[in-house]
């Protein structure tokens, strides 16, 4: 795995593709490394993309310092590292903690942008996830990194997931052990400490953005996404059904599909970033990509429109009294 | 980072051979040469002036050691083959030479640096020094061995805290690179003391 090296840091990362084709940078979750997109890269490299993907300080085989780690670095390592690979701009597609890194680099280097993805993530801590944040970086403290990671998965996934994956789950505990370290996730969680919310700036985020939130998502639920989408004009989001936090993970090929309509949108120009919200099409006799939203797209639940006495299910009448004889 | 094939290759090997006296006797020599390079540094600082609350840190963190040498000496399974405990000197040369530069005369209770020297290495050694991932999923977990390493590796983790709070407190005159890059440099000796150490393990 390739490296760079700052005054006293090392990023590695995994750049794939020719140099002159149009770059996708992928930003990773907290507790996730660059491997995670490889799928991704074998998909968009055949079709005319270099996908760069690379461990963030504190994951994985880059650098993981112990005393501190500011939430802004990640941003200008981000800067340092497209400079360092002569690449002048990227479409930049990223989830969660990822997300958030993404939305502060665009706010600060937008120039440095074709497009933004932003999936499952945040621009300002609601306070269901600010004591969420709290909880997890508790479990991690005074139990350990395991009990974290058994905190993550049904946080994360879907309960199909878990009961197709039981078996393997106890072996993808242990490849994350090894390669996390529980004090660089903690760095990672605290500096969230001196996090300011980007709310106020992301209407300096110009380019495309494409926001991504599972519908069933309650780590990061809609109303984190709804925040990002009101505040970014050239901006829509596309709820994916029946999904979870991690739903690169859980359903790359759904996801996949987001990228790539996103992507080419924006190659034909015929992208509208109007704010508008969509859902993702997951049945493949359908060829519209995304479909429209009637209602409140805030609501699990859409109340119906109120109907007519003709329309009304019949309901049980109140039985009558009887007539006393006298 | 440790190649993550290292591990698999030593977990493999355990779940074969089992946890053999002679494997025991090499995960205790090497986890009690780290620890006991460790328990000594907290037994001679945590006399110095001035200390405040970090001395209680201090004397509970050698505490801890002391603890988890005697329980790790209590539960294994000895092997009676000395080249063990020859190799074993060898495999954890590197932190036994750390340690010492670090304890040498006039030693950490006068000589400054050698206090954030200590903590640095310290702390590498209970984040880095990782066994739960060398234990098969089909091991006994009533085995006193066992159960002695999962309950070591949780303390590390909580002595971990200990250990960063210290880190992030002391030694704000050593510019905060210099601290960065002397973790980085002390997890790299680790890396390659418990490199070398599950190369070993699998060795008949």
């Amino acid at each position: 795995m390739p490296l760079l090296r700052t005054s006293h840091q090392q990023i590695h990362y995994e750049l794939i593709g020719d140099p002159d084709l149009p770059v996708i940078t992928f930003l990773n979750g907290l507790t996730q490394n660059a491997r995670l997109w490889t799928a991704y890269a074998d998909h968009f490299v055949p079709r005319g993309y270099r996908v760069l993907a690379y461990d963030m300080l504190g994951q994985g085989r880059s650098s993981k310092p112990v005393i501190d780690i500011p939430l802004a670095s990640h941003a200008e390592l981000l800067d340092q590292l497209l400079t360092h690979l002569q690449i002048e701009k990227t479409h930049l597609a990223s989830i969660s903690f990822g997300g958030t890194i993404a939305l502060d680099f665009a706010i600060r280097f937008g120039h440095r942008l074709h497009s933004l993805v932003v999936m499952s993530s945040f621009a300002e801590l609601t306070p269901q996830l600010e004591l969420l944040g709290a909880v997890m970086l508790e479990g991690l403290t005074d139990v350990g990194l395991p009990y974290l990671q058994s905190m993550l998965y049904p946080m994360n996934m879907s309960s199909d997931w878990i009961a197709a994956n039981r078996e393997r789950i106890p072996a993808m505990k242990r490849a994350g052990y090894i390669s996390n370290d529980g004090y660089a996730m903690q760095n990672l969680m605290e500096s969230f400490a001196a996090f300011k919310p980007l709310t106020a700036d992301l209407d300096r985020i110009k380019v495309p953005t494409l926001i991504l939130n599972g519908e069933f998502d309650f780590f990061t639920p809609r109303a984190c996404h709804e925040v990002i989408r009101r505040n970014i004009a050239n901006s829509r989001l596309v709820i994916m059904p029946r999904a979870y936090h991690a739903f690169t993970l859980e359903m790359p090929a759904l996801t996949l599909r987001q990228l790539e309509v996103f992507l080419n949108q924006i190659d034909e120009g015929i992208w509208q970033g109007d704010q508008s919200v969509w859902l993702a099409n997951d049945d493949p006799k359908i060829a519209e990509a995304w479909l429209p939203i009637h209602g409140d797209w805030m609501r699990a639940a859409q109340p119906a429109t109120p109907m007519t006495d003709s329309t009304k299910p019949a309901s049980r009448r109140k039985p009558t009294p009887r007539k006393k004889i006298p | 980072m440790i190649d993550p094939d290292l591990y698999d290759k030593a977990r493999d090997h355990i779940a074969h051979a089992g946890f053999s006296p002679e494997v025991q006797t090499k995960i205790a020599l090497t986890l009690c040469a780290a620890k006991a390079g460790n328990q000594a540094f907290h037994n001679a600082v945590q006399w110095l002036p001035n200390l405040g609350v970090v001395q209680q840190f201090m004397i509970s963190q050698a505490a801890r050691e002391l603890e988890a040498i005697n329980l790790l000496t209590r539960t294994t399974q000895w092997s009676a083959r000395p080249n063990l405990a020859m190799t074993a000197l060898r495999t954890t040369a590197p932190l036994t030479l750390a340690w010492t530069q670090i304890m040498m005369p006039p030693g950490p209770l006068f000589n400054p640096p050698a206090i954030y020297q200590g903590l640095s290495l310290g702390h590498a050694q209970l984040a880095r020094l990782r066994l739960l991932p060398l234990i098969p999923e089909d091991a006994n977990p009533f085995n006193p061995f066992v159960v002695a390493l999962q309950r070591i590796e949780q303390d590390n983790g909580r002595m971990l805290q200990t250990q960063i709070r210290l880190l992030k407190r002391m030694g704000e005159n050593i510019p905060l690179d210099a601290r960065e890059q002397m973790l980085e440099r002390d997890q790299q000796v680790v890396d390659q003391v418990f490199s070398e150490f599950m190369s070993w393990l699998v060795e008949p």
